[in-house]
Protein backbone atom coordinates (compact mmCIF):
# COMPACT_ATOMS: atom_id res chain seq x y z
CA UNK A 1 0.00 0.00 0.00
CA UNK A 2 1.45 3.37 -1.05
CA UNK A 3 1.38 6.51 1.09
CA UNK A 4 -0.10 9.77 -0.15
CA UNK A 5 1.35 12.84 1.60
CA UNK A 6 -0.94 15.86 1.98
CA UNK A 7 0.99 18.28 4.14
CA UNK A 8 3.74 18.70 6.68
CA UNK A 9 3.17 20.45 9.98
CA UNK A 10 4.48 20.92 13.48
CA UNK A 11 2.97 18.94 16.33
CA UNK A 12 4.42 21.14 19.05
CA UNK A 13 1.11 22.89 19.53
CA UNK A 14 -2.01 21.02 20.42
CA UNK A 15 -1.30 17.48 19.14
CA UNK A 16 -4.50 16.28 20.80
CA UNK A 17 -6.58 18.70 18.75
CA UNK A 18 -4.86 17.52 15.57
CA UNK A 19 -5.69 13.89 16.29
CA UNK A 20 -9.29 14.77 17.06
CA UNK A 21 -9.58 16.72 13.83
CA UNK A 22 -8.24 13.82 11.79
CA UNK A 23 -10.98 11.54 13.07
CA UNK A 24 -13.51 13.64 11.19
CA UNK A 25 -11.70 13.85 7.84
CA UNK A 26 -11.07 11.25 5.16
CA UNK A 27 -8.34 11.19 2.57
CA UNK A 28 -8.59 10.37 -1.12
CA UNK A 29 -10.91 7.43 -1.82
CA UNK A 30 -12.07 7.52 1.79
CA UNK A 31 -8.71 6.48 3.20
CA UNK A 32 -8.06 7.13 6.89
CA UNK A 33 -5.66 9.96 7.60
CA UNK A 34 -2.81 9.45 10.02
CA UNK A 35 0.46 11.07 11.03
CA UNK A 36 4.04 9.98 10.38
CA UNK A 37 6.31 11.94 12.70
CA UNK A 38 9.96 12.74 13.16
CA UNK A 39 10.62 14.61 16.37
CA UNK A 40 8.14 17.54 16.41
CA UNK A 41 7.29 17.60 12.72
CA UNK A 42 4.79 15.33 11.10
CA UNK A 43 3.45 14.40 7.69
CA UNK A 44 -0.25 13.94 7.10
CA UNK A 45 -0.68 10.72 5.18
CA UNK A 46 -3.26 8.26 3.93
CA UNK A 47 -2.86 4.82 2.41
CA UNK A 48 -3.70 4.63 -1.24
CA UNK A 49 -3.99 1.79 -3.71
CA UNK A 50 -2.39 1.93 -7.12
CA UNK A 51 -5.74 2.02 -8.88
CA UNK A 52 -6.76 5.10 -6.89
CA UNK A 53 -3.71 7.05 -8.04
CA UNK A 54 -5.59 8.95 -10.69
CA UNK A 55 -4.69 12.55 -11.31
CA UNK A 56 -8.16 13.79 -12.06
CA UNK A 57 -10.04 16.87 -11.03
CA UNK A 58 -12.16 15.29 -8.29
CA UNK A 59 -9.14 13.69 -6.58
CA UNK A 60 -7.25 16.97 -6.73
CA UNK A 61 -10.18 18.83 -5.18
CA UNK A 62 -10.56 16.14 -2.50
CA UNK A 63 -6.85 16.39 -1.77
CA UNK A 64 -7.01 20.18 -1.49
CA UNK A 65 -10.04 19.86 0.80
CA UNK A 66 -8.01 17.87 3.34
CA UNK A 67 -5.26 20.51 3.33
CA UNK A 68 -7.79 23.34 3.55
CA UNK A 69 -9.56 21.80 6.57
CA UNK A 70 -6.33 21.39 8.49
CA UNK A 71 -4.98 24.79 7.47
CA UNK A 72 -7.91 26.45 9.20
CA UNK A 73 -6.55 25.20 12.52
CA UNK A 74 -2.82 24.67 12.00
CA UNK A 75 0.17 26.19 10.24
CA UNK A 76 1.18 23.72 7.57
CA UNK A 77 3.25 23.24 4.44
CA UNK A 78 0.93 22.05 1.68
CA UNK A 79 2.51 19.29 -0.40
CA UNK A 80 1.95 19.24 -4.15
CA UNK A 81 -0.66 16.77 -5.36
CA UNK A 82 0.84 13.49 -6.53
CA UNK A 83 3.44 13.04 -3.80
CA UNK A 84 3.38 9.37 -2.92
CA UNK A 85 6.02 7.39 -1.06
CA UNK A 86 6.36 3.67 -0.61
CA UNK A 87 6.38 3.37 3.17
CA UNK A 88 5.97 5.20 6.47
CA UNK A 89 9.64 4.55 7.13
CA UNK A 90 10.61 6.34 3.91
CA UNK A 91 8.46 9.32 4.91
CA UNK A 92 10.02 9.43 8.36
CA UNK A 93 13.52 9.41 6.87
CA UNK A 94 12.53 12.18 4.44
CA UNK A 95 11.32 14.31 7.38
CA UNK A 96 14.54 13.67 9.29
CA UNK A 97 16.72 14.54 6.28
CA UNK A 98 14.88 17.82 5.68
CA UNK A 99 14.15 18.72 9.30
CA UNK A 100 15.88 22.13 9.30
CA UNK A 101 14.40 23.29 6.03
CA UNK A 102 10.92 22.20 7.08
CA UNK A 103 11.23 24.03 10.41
CA UNK A 104 12.52 27.14 8.66
CA UNK A 105 9.58 27.17 6.26
CA UNK A 106 7.05 26.49 9.01
CA UNK A 107 8.37 29.50 10.91
CA UNK A 108 8.21 31.61 7.74
CA UNK A 109 4.50 30.95 7.21
CA UNK A 110 3.49 30.71 10.89
CA UNK A 111 -0.02 32.03 11.38
CA UNK A 112 -0.18 33.45 7.85
CA UNK A 113 -2.56 32.97 4.94
CA UNK A 114 -2.24 33.45 1.21
CA UNK A 115 -4.42 35.54 -1.08
CA UNK A 116 -4.39 35.64 -4.86
CA UNK A 117 -5.07 38.83 -6.79
CA UNK A 118 -5.67 38.96 -10.51
CA UNK A 119 -6.17 42.26 -12.29
CA UNK A 120 -7.87 42.24 -15.66
CA UNK A 121 -8.31 44.96 -18.22
CA UNK A 122 -8.62 45.53 -21.92
CA UNK A 123 -4.92 46.11 -22.55
CA UNK A 124 -5.56 46.93 -26.22
CA UNK A 125 -7.87 49.75 -25.14
CA UNK A 126 -5.26 51.09 -22.72
CA UNK A 127 -2.61 50.85 -25.43
CA UNK A 128 -4.84 52.77 -27.81
CA UNK A 129 -5.29 55.47 -25.18
CA UNK A 130 -1.55 55.64 -24.53
CA UNK A 131 -0.92 55.79 -28.24
CA UNK A 132 -3.45 58.59 -28.67
CA UNK A 133 -1.77 60.59 -25.92
CA UNK A 134 1.60 60.14 -27.67
CA UNK A 135 3.20 59.97 -24.23
CA UNK A 136 6.14 58.13 -25.69
CA UNK A 137 7.34 61.34 -27.35
CA UNK A 138 8.32 61.81 -30.94
CA UNK A 139 9.49 58.76 -32.79
CA UNK A 140 12.77 59.10 -34.56
CA UNK A 141 11.81 57.67 -37.87
CA UNK A 142 13.96 55.09 -39.52
CA UNK A 143 15.23 55.98 -42.93
CA UNK A 144 16.84 53.38 -45.10
CA UNK A 145 19.04 54.31 -47.97
CA UNK A 146 17.36 57.14 -49.82
CA UNK A 147 14.38 57.05 -47.45
CA UNK A 148 12.04 55.45 -49.90
CA UNK A 149 12.49 51.92 -48.69
CA UNK A 150 9.38 49.79 -48.70
CA UNK A 151 10.48 48.59 -45.24
CA UNK A 152 10.56 52.06 -43.67
CA UNK A 153 6.85 52.25 -42.73
CA UNK A 154 6.92 48.74 -41.37
CA UNK A 155 9.95 49.47 -39.19
CA UNK A 156 8.51 52.74 -37.91
CA UNK A 157 5.24 51.00 -37.07
CA UNK A 158 7.16 48.34 -35.15
CA UNK A 159 9.12 50.96 -33.22
CA UNK A 160 5.90 52.70 -32.28
CA UNK A 161 4.34 49.41 -31.14
CA UNK A 162 7.40 48.73 -29.02
CA UNK A 163 7.19 52.16 -27.40
CA UNK A 164 3.48 51.69 -26.64
CA UNK A 165 4.26 48.26 -25.17
CA UNK A 166 6.87 49.85 -22.93
CA UNK A 167 4.36 52.50 -21.86
CA UNK A 168 1.84 49.81 -20.99
CA UNK A 169 4.40 47.98 -18.83
CA UNK A 170 5.32 51.25 -17.18
CA UNK A 171 1.60 51.91 -16.55
CA UNK A 172 1.29 48.45 -14.94
CA UNK A 173 4.39 49.14 -12.83
CA UNK A 174 2.73 52.28 -11.52
CA UNK A 175 -0.37 50.31 -10.56
CA UNK A 176 1.78 47.70 -8.79
CA UNK A 177 3.70 50.41 -6.93
CA UNK A 178 0.36 51.96 -5.91
CA UNK A 179 -0.87 48.60 -4.62
CA UNK A 180 2.35 47.96 -2.67
CA UNK A 181 2.35 51.48 -1.21
CA UNK A 182 -1.24 51.12 -0.06
CA UNK A 183 -0.59 47.74 1.53
CA UNK A 184 2.56 48.81 3.35
CA UNK A 185 0.83 48.86 6.74
CA UNK A 186 -0.27 45.26 6.29
CA UNK A 187 3.32 44.34 5.45
CA UNK A 188 2.45 41.38 3.24
CA UNK A 189 5.06 39.29 1.49
CA UNK A 190 4.17 39.58 -2.17
CA UNK A 191 4.98 38.23 -5.61
CA UNK A 192 3.86 39.96 -8.78
CA UNK A 193 3.76 38.78 -12.38
CA UNK A 194 2.93 41.13 -15.23
CA UNK A 195 0.99 40.46 -18.43
CA UNK A 196 0.35 36.75 -18.00
CA UNK A 197 -2.17 37.18 -20.82
CA UNK A 198 -3.26 40.19 -22.82
CA UNK A 199 -6.13 40.75 -20.38
CA UNK A 200 -4.58 39.54 -17.12
CA UNK A 201 -2.17 42.39 -16.55
CA UNK A 202 -1.29 41.54 -12.95
CA UNK A 203 -1.16 38.15 -11.24
CA UNK A 204 -0.13 38.56 -7.62
CA UNK A 205 -0.02 36.51 -4.43
CA UNK A 206 0.19 37.87 -0.91
CA UNK A 207 1.16 36.20 2.34
CA UNK A 208 -0.03 38.01 5.42
CA UNK A 209 -1.05 37.40 9.01
CA UNK A 210 -4.45 35.81 9.44
CA UNK A 211 -5.86 38.65 11.49
CA UNK A 212 -5.09 41.18 8.72
CA UNK A 213 -7.18 39.53 6.04
CA UNK A 214 -10.13 41.93 6.43
CA UNK A 215 -7.77 44.85 5.96
CA UNK A 216 -6.55 43.34 2.70
CA UNK A 217 -10.09 42.82 1.48
CA UNK A 218 -10.93 46.46 2.23
CA UNK A 219 -7.75 47.67 0.56
CA UNK A 220 -8.60 45.76 -2.64
CA UNK A 221 -12.08 47.28 -2.60
CA UNK A 222 -10.36 50.65 -2.43
CA UNK A 223 -8.19 49.82 -5.45
CA UNK A 224 -11.27 48.78 -7.39
CA UNK A 225 -12.86 52.15 -6.70
CA UNK A 226 -9.65 53.93 -7.63
CA UNK A 227 -9.04 52.07 -10.90
CA UNK A 228 -12.50 51.83 -12.42
CA UNK A 229 -11.20 50.60 -15.79
CA UNK A 230 -9.61 47.55 -14.18
CA UNK A 231 -11.26 44.45 -12.76
CA UNK A 232 -9.80 43.09 -9.52
CA UNK A 233 -10.34 39.44 -8.60
CA UNK A 234 -9.25 38.48 -5.10
CA UNK A 235 -9.33 34.87 -3.93
CA UNK A 236 -8.47 33.39 -0.57
CA UNK A 237 -7.60 32.84 2.14
CA UNK A 238 -5.56 29.89 0.91
CA UNK A 239 -3.02 27.70 2.65
CA UNK A 240 0.37 29.17 1.69
CA UNK A 241 0.89 27.14 -1.50
CA UNK A 242 2.76 29.90 -3.33
CA UNK A 243 5.21 30.58 -0.52
CA UNK A 244 6.56 27.12 0.18
CA UNK A 245 8.26 26.47 -3.11
CA UNK A 246 10.79 24.11 -1.58
CA UNK A 247 12.06 20.79 -2.78
CA UNK A 248 12.57 18.00 -0.27
CA UNK A 249 14.98 15.17 -0.97
CA UNK B 1 -18.62 46.84 -9.46
CA UNK B 2 -17.81 46.89 -5.76
CA UNK B 3 -19.77 43.71 -5.07
CA UNK B 4 -17.46 41.91 -7.46
CA UNK B 5 -14.23 42.95 -5.83
CA UNK B 6 -14.09 39.78 -3.78
CA UNK B 7 -14.91 37.26 -6.39
CA UNK B 8 -15.59 33.92 -4.77
CA UNK B 9 -17.46 32.51 -7.73
CA UNK B 10 -17.24 28.76 -7.90
CA UNK B 11 -15.41 28.60 -11.22
CA UNK B 12 -12.61 30.94 -10.31
CA UNK B 13 -12.18 29.42 -6.88
CA UNK B 14 -11.90 25.89 -8.26
CA UNK B 15 -9.47 26.94 -10.96
CA UNK B 16 -7.33 28.83 -8.50
CA UNK B 17 -7.46 25.86 -6.15
CA UNK B 18 -6.44 23.38 -8.84
CA UNK B 19 -3.66 25.66 -10.00
CA UNK B 20 -2.27 25.68 -6.49
CA UNK B 21 -2.66 22.02 -5.66
CA UNK B 22 -1.15 20.88 -8.98
CA UNK B 23 1.53 23.49 -9.53
CA UNK B 24 2.55 24.81 -6.13
CA UNK B 25 3.41 23.63 -2.66
CA UNK B 26 6.23 21.50 -1.34
CA UNK B 27 7.84 19.28 -3.95
CA UNK B 28 9.31 15.89 -3.13
CA UNK B 29 12.03 15.04 -5.60
CA UNK B 30 11.39 12.37 -8.17
CA UNK B 31 13.81 9.81 -6.86
CA UNK B 32 11.99 9.43 -3.54
CA UNK B 33 8.48 9.75 -4.86
CA UNK B 34 6.53 7.07 -6.64
CA UNK B 35 5.37 8.49 -9.91
CA UNK B 36 1.67 9.19 -10.12
CA UNK B 37 0.80 9.13 -13.77
CA UNK B 38 3.19 11.93 -14.66
CA UNK B 39 1.80 12.31 -18.13
CA UNK B 40 -1.72 12.68 -16.82
CA UNK B 41 -0.58 15.30 -14.32
CA UNK B 42 1.13 17.33 -17.00
CA UNK B 43 -1.84 16.94 -19.31
CA UNK B 44 -4.25 17.92 -16.54
CA UNK B 45 -2.05 20.88 -15.63
CA UNK B 46 -1.98 22.20 -19.17
CA UNK B 47 -5.67 21.61 -19.61
CA UNK B 48 -6.47 23.44 -16.40
CA UNK B 49 -4.20 26.30 -17.27
CA UNK B 50 -5.92 26.78 -20.61
CA UNK B 51 -9.29 26.37 -19.01
CA UNK B 52 -8.34 28.83 -16.28
CA UNK B 53 -7.30 31.54 -18.69
CA UNK B 54 -10.31 31.04 -20.93
CA UNK B 55 -12.76 31.00 -18.06
CA UNK B 56 -11.31 34.07 -16.45
CA UNK B 57 -11.31 35.95 -19.71
CA UNK B 58 -14.89 34.90 -20.32
CA UNK B 59 -15.86 35.99 -16.84
CA UNK B 60 -14.09 39.28 -17.35
CA UNK B 61 -15.71 39.77 -20.70
CA UNK B 62 -19.12 38.99 -19.21
CA UNK B 63 -18.37 41.45 -16.47
CA UNK B 64 -17.59 44.22 -18.94
CA UNK B 65 -20.75 43.53 -20.92
CA UNK B 66 -22.84 43.60 -17.75
CA UNK B 67 -21.39 46.98 -16.90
Amino acid sequence: MDKMIYSILSIKKNPGKLNDLLLGIKGISGGNLYLVSADDITALVSNIKGKDLIANRSNAIEYAGVIETLAQQFTLLPVRFGSVMESNDAIKKMLERNYNEIQHNLMYIENKVEFGLKVFCDSEKIKAELKAKKEYGPIIEVTLGNGNSIYRDYLNKKIEEHRVEELLLSHIDKIIKGIIANLVQLNPIHKFKKMTTTTNIIDAVFLLEKDKKDNLVNAIKGFQNQYTDLHFVLTGPWPPYSFVDITLK
Amino acid sequence: MQDNVIDRSKDITILELLDRVLNKGVILTGDIVISVADIDLVYLGVKLMLSSVETMEQLRSGQSKAE
